[in-house]
């Protein structure tokens, strides 16, 4: 597979914050890659030096497999932290002003607008938009040319349930599409709704990266419950299989084991024990536990 | 670069404030010239003005007349210059354009093209001034004689919007840029001249704006005090072109490596 974005041991400092050390990962084509970190971890900036409004301390970056170039940001759409505009400019001019710089068609325009849905404010100027109303605008003019690739840093940003919804929708469309993503968020239910990949940060260092279920551990376990969840603790500690039991909410119990073991055996196995499950669901940890246990440590 | 220039159209076809600007900027090229002449052509007494010779506003003075009072008013582009620099850093649309897909060199070839663009309007409306006044107002009859003085006068705006590119690029804040840039226009150059002309001579003639000033005496009271500088116009040329070239270095300097 190739590489859309590789990097090689990116450092940036600010002053006495490390910002970020010594990064490096690929993200390969067509995956939708989540960068997350906690604020303050090195997301925003990592993304800034990968669109050349940052310069990088040290190490190297390739964008499509070459040296990167203005040529290669203007096949990325990339919606980078606030939405940047000309405030007396409306939104249709704004985008005029993208798309001459994208080298794009201006015919584009009205499809992002819809696309962001715009339409009936596209001729007002840019600073009588609500900030809802802006980041959507950012949005637009991401997607303008239809890029095959998208940067976009907390592309939920200042937006209603509703947007958000939205946004989460267009992100999955996308990627259904093809395209490769390249995500900063901090909100874990984002990026496991709609990633493939993950880079973890954690004050500039990488923590991990690679494929979502190979960088966030995320141990299948099994929730079980009866009439009496004492008795259940000391009998499912005699499972051949059985490593661990924990008590998960509601009174139910929360037990791993080494295998991956079927739902229905182990139902029946208790019974031969002589207790019957009233609540049996295969479960996994969420990725908010795996990312919290891997960047607290 | 026609794609920068268009670029830039956009971002200012339809702001106000730039029209403003540049109303005021041609107003204040052509509206002095009236009231100079008002001044010390129509209102000069007869014995007077044939003790002074021709009139400022005849061939080949009026060149010289139109460019000394021109190079006075035209500060008024050098805060356009400031306004749409500050603007990009105001909006954070400098790093926007290059996110979008400029190198950061576009981004100063952007603002350089205001610079030029600017400086040129400046020449070609102070051409027209030469023209009408010369023709109007004027009894001698065409001349080029003296049309150099124009070339340094284009020469001194450029100068001039280089410098307030640089500030605008160094600054970034809109209101901090133009007092700084009309503080050092308006009287911070004038100090540093006369302490450098007191204790260091004549050197001191050879500050950014000085240099221009020095080659462009109001003629008149030029001939009452000496009012040009005591070296070669080579000399003031050459420094002319040597801050316009340290300035675009500056700027350039400062966007290529900075962050943004």
């Amino acid at each position: 597979m190739s590489t859309i974005l590789s990097l090689n041991n990116i450092s940036k400092r600010y002053g006495i914050v490390q910002a970020l050390d010594g990064v490096s990962f690929d993200i390969p084509t067509g995956s939708v890659y989540g960068i997350l970190g906690p604020n303050g971890s090195g997301k925003t900036t990592m993304l800034g030096i990968v669109t050349d409004v940052l310069k990088a301390d040290a190490g190297s970056f390739t964008l499509m497999g070459q040296t990167p170039s203005a040529a290669q940001r203007r096949k990325i759409g990339t919606l980078l932290e606030t939405p940047n505009f000309y405030h007396y400019l409306s939104a249709y001019k704004n985008l005029q002003i993208v798309a001459n710089i994208k080298q794009t068609s201006e015919q584009d325009i009205p499809r992002v607008l819809e696309l962001a849905g715009l339409v009936a404010r596209q001729h007002s100027a840019f600073k009588t938009y609500s900030l809802g109303m802006k980041q959507r605008l950012a949005i637009a003019a991401a997607m303008l040319g239809d890029p095959e690739v998208l940067i976009l840093d907390e592309p939920a940003n200042g937006l209603d349930p509703v947007g958000i919804a939205e946004v989460r929708n267009l992100i999955r469309k996308l990627a259904q599409s093809g395209k490769t993503i390249i995500m900063a968020s901090h909100l874990l239910d984002e990026v496991e709704k709609v990633c493939t990949h993950v880079a973890i940060l954690r004050k500039g260092k990488l923590l991990g990266s690679g494929p979502v279920n190979a960088v966030l551990s995320r141990d299948n376990f099994i929730e079980i419950g009866g009439p009496d969840n004492q008795a259940l603790t000391q009998l499912i500690k005699q499972h051949p299989a059985f490593v661990q039991v924990l008590p998960g909410q509601d009174g139910i119990l929360q037990v791993t084991f080494r295998e991956t073991i079927d739902p229905a055996s182990l139902n029946s196995w208790c019974a031969q024990q002589g207790v019957w499950l009233n609540h049996l669901q295969m479960s996994r940890k969420s990725l908010e536990t795996a990312f919290l246990e891997l960047t607290n440590n | 670069m026609l794609q920068i220039i268009k670029i830039e159209w956009l971002k200012v076809k339809n702001y106000r404030t730039f029209w403003v600007f540049i109303g005021l900027g041609l107003l204040a090229m052509l509206a002095p010239n009236f009231i100079i002449h008002d001044i010390f052509v129509k209102n000069i007494p007869k014995e007077a003005q044939q003790l002074l010779g021709q009139s400022m506003y005849d061939f080949p003075l009026v060149w010289q007349t139109v460019a000394s009072v021109n190079s006075y008013t035209s500060g008024i582009f050098s805060l356009l210059v400031i306004t749409l620099v500050s603007n990009e850093f105001n909006y954070k649309t400098h790093r926007q354009n290059v996110i979008d897909g400029w190198e950061r060199r576009d981004f100063v070839l952007s603002k350089l093209f205001w610079v030029v663009a600017l400086a040129l309007l400046a020449f070609l409306t102070s051409l027209v001034a030469v023209l009408i006044f010369g023709g109007v107002y004027g009894k001698a009859p065409f001349s080029m004689e003296g049309s150099r003085f124009l070339g340094y006068y284009f020469l001194q705006v450029l100068v001039s919007l280089s410098l307030a590119l640089l500030v605008g690029m160094l600054v970034k804040r809109t209101g901090l840029a133009i007092i700084l840039f009309l503080g050092y226009i308006m009287f911070i150059e004038q100090i540093l001249v006369s302490i450098v002309k007191r204790f260091f001579g004549n050197i001191g003639g050879l500050f950014p704006l000085q240099a221009g000033d020095e080659l462009l005496p109001f003629p008149i009271v030029e001939k009452l005090v000496k009012f040009s500088g005591p070296y070669d116009s080579v000399i003031y040329l050459t420094a002319l072109v040597a801050y316009i070239a340290l300035f675009t270095w500056l700027v350039f300097r400062r966007m290529l490596r900075t962050d943004l």
